[in-house]
């Protein structure tokens, strides 16, 4: 329980930068990064899978009331909240993931760090624009939108992991 | 019993994980545009605060362009004016005879708080709602009166317009000065460009050519302007034009817009759903 504030503190500012900084952008159709999901990435390593579904499902449940869109983060959020578990297991290992921690490059390594950041974004950013264009007859257009965006938002996800784990350095 | 208990237990984040899924699903599923435009105009209740104080100080900063543009377009009226003026010496024995009365059209002014370009069902959020009279079926005009959406909501003092960029956009466009018309959809691509779909084979459009409103829609004004042709081809059995029309205003850099009702559009509509009506067209 003493991590409550730095998370109360990441899923204020993740949901904020989403809605007023990157759902503002207008510089391609291509380009939407969703950032909001830096808070369901960076939960401890050992978050039992209840709590990370609750979490999922809270900030699928606000996003979707900011954006408008009836669903389709809650949808994407908890399916990534409910691969999480599975997919650090196979990356990071199912011991090392008992030991806890927040995620991070310095604790799983950076290739493994990164690589456990860009599939979690992956398969929430392609859940999010496969639902949000309904159709597979654009789906070369759909495809370039997914890539473009999951290229940016796991380099802003790293970032911010960055930020996160720099401001606690003696609780690593 | 019990062993259906233990189960249950080893299971439950997977069957919560369904179950949250199915119930998220249904959501989505059975939603419209118009619930998402519903779900917004709530949430602008919340942060539309704030995305006014960002819209304010963007305004700002773009003042000296939208001081260009008024300046342009005082000029253009100032022109309109003139000849008006010329004309209104020739008109005022023909005025005498007609009955002015108010306009058919009541229109109104607001500025953007919230707009997205990148999304598949693009929503504009207006500042001004049914306190300043605005009422959903407004169509929305951009500032030299290019048409980019429709209103879809209203709260007291919020209103939601859905964007041309809008995938459930439907209305009806011709190219100028002839009387083949068709319906201008988007089709998700270019935020620059939507379709004018079904003009007739006949139609010949070349690239410039303008695009503007009938009034068929009900939601705009006729030869509200739309764009002009970039392109055109036929469809493949050779019985319509596709054309490719680029839009005359930039929906991405909208800041203020004019909104434009149609007074008469509820008498029409009680009109045409009368029961006199309706037994003329009954199936039988």
């Amino acid at each position: 329980m003493y991590r409550t504030l730095p998370y109360t503190g990441l899923f204020a500012v993740t949901v904020l930068l989403q809605i007023f900084l990157f759902d503002n952008l207008s510089i391609s159709i291509y380009l939407n990064p969703l950032i909001y999901i830096a808070f369901l990435a960076l939960l401890p390593l050992d978050t039992p899978p209840v709590a990370l579904l609750g979490a999922g499902l809270g900030l699928g449940v606000v996003m979707d009331y900011a954006m408008g869109a009836a669903g389709i983060n809650t949808i994407a959020t908890l399916l990534i909240a409910f691969l999480r578990p599975t997919l650090i297991n196979l990356l990071y290992g199912h011991d090392n993931a008992k030991e806890g921690g927040i995620p991070s490059s310095s604790r799983m390594g950076n290739r493994t760090f990164i690589r456990y950041l860009a599939l979690l974004t992956l398969i929430h950013h392609t859940v999010f624009f496969l639902l949000e264009a309904l159709s597979w007859s654009h789906l070369p257009f759909t495809v370039l939108r997914i890539v473009v965006s999951t290229t940016v938002s796991t380099a802003f996800l790293w970032i911010i992991a960055r930020i996160f784990n720099s401001k606690l350095p003696s609780r690593l | 019993m019990h062993k259906l208990f233990e189960f249950i237990r080893s299971v439950y984040v997977a069957v919560l994980f369904i179950v949250l899924e199915v119930i998220a699903i249904s959501y989505y599923a059975r939603s419209t545009y118009y619930t998402q435009a519903r779900l917004l105009t709530r949430s602008n209740q919340v942060i539309g605060g704030v995305h006014s104080l960002f819209t304010g100080v963007h305004r700002y900063f773009s003042l000296g362009h939208e001081n260009r543009q008024l300046t342009e377009r005082v000029i253009q009226l100032e022109e309109r004016l003139a000849q008006y003026e010329e004309a209104a010496t020739a008109e005022r024995l023909d005025s005498y005879l007609q009955d002015i009365g108010a306009s058919k059209y009541h229109f109104a002014t607001a500025c953007v708080v919230a707009n997205t370009v990148n999304r598949a069902q693009n929503l504009i959020t207006l500042d001004r709602g049914r306190r300043d009279s605005i009422i959903p079926e407004m169509g929305v005009l951009s500032p030299d009166g290019a048409m980019a959406g429709y209103v879809v909501d209203c709260t007291d003092r919020y209103s939601v317009a859905m964007s041309v960029l809008n995938t459930s956009f439907r209305a009806s466009g011709k190219l100028a000065g002839s009387e083949y018309y068709g319906s201008i959809y988007w089709d998700g691509h270019d935020q620059n460009v939507v379709i004018l779909g079904d003009v007739s084979k006949y139609a010949d459009p070349q690239p410039g050519e303008e695009v503007v409103t009938t009034g068929f829609s009900q939601y705009f004004p006729a030869d509200v302007l739309i764009g002009w042709v970039e392109s055109a081809e036929m469809n493949e059995t050779r019985t319509a034009y596709t054309v490719r029309v680029r839009l005359a205003a930039e929906i991405s850099r909208l800041n203020e817009v004019i909104l434009v009702a149609n007074r008469d559009l509820y008498e029409i509509r009680d009109l045409q759903q009368s029961d006199l009506i309706e037994q003329h067209t009954r199936l039988e």
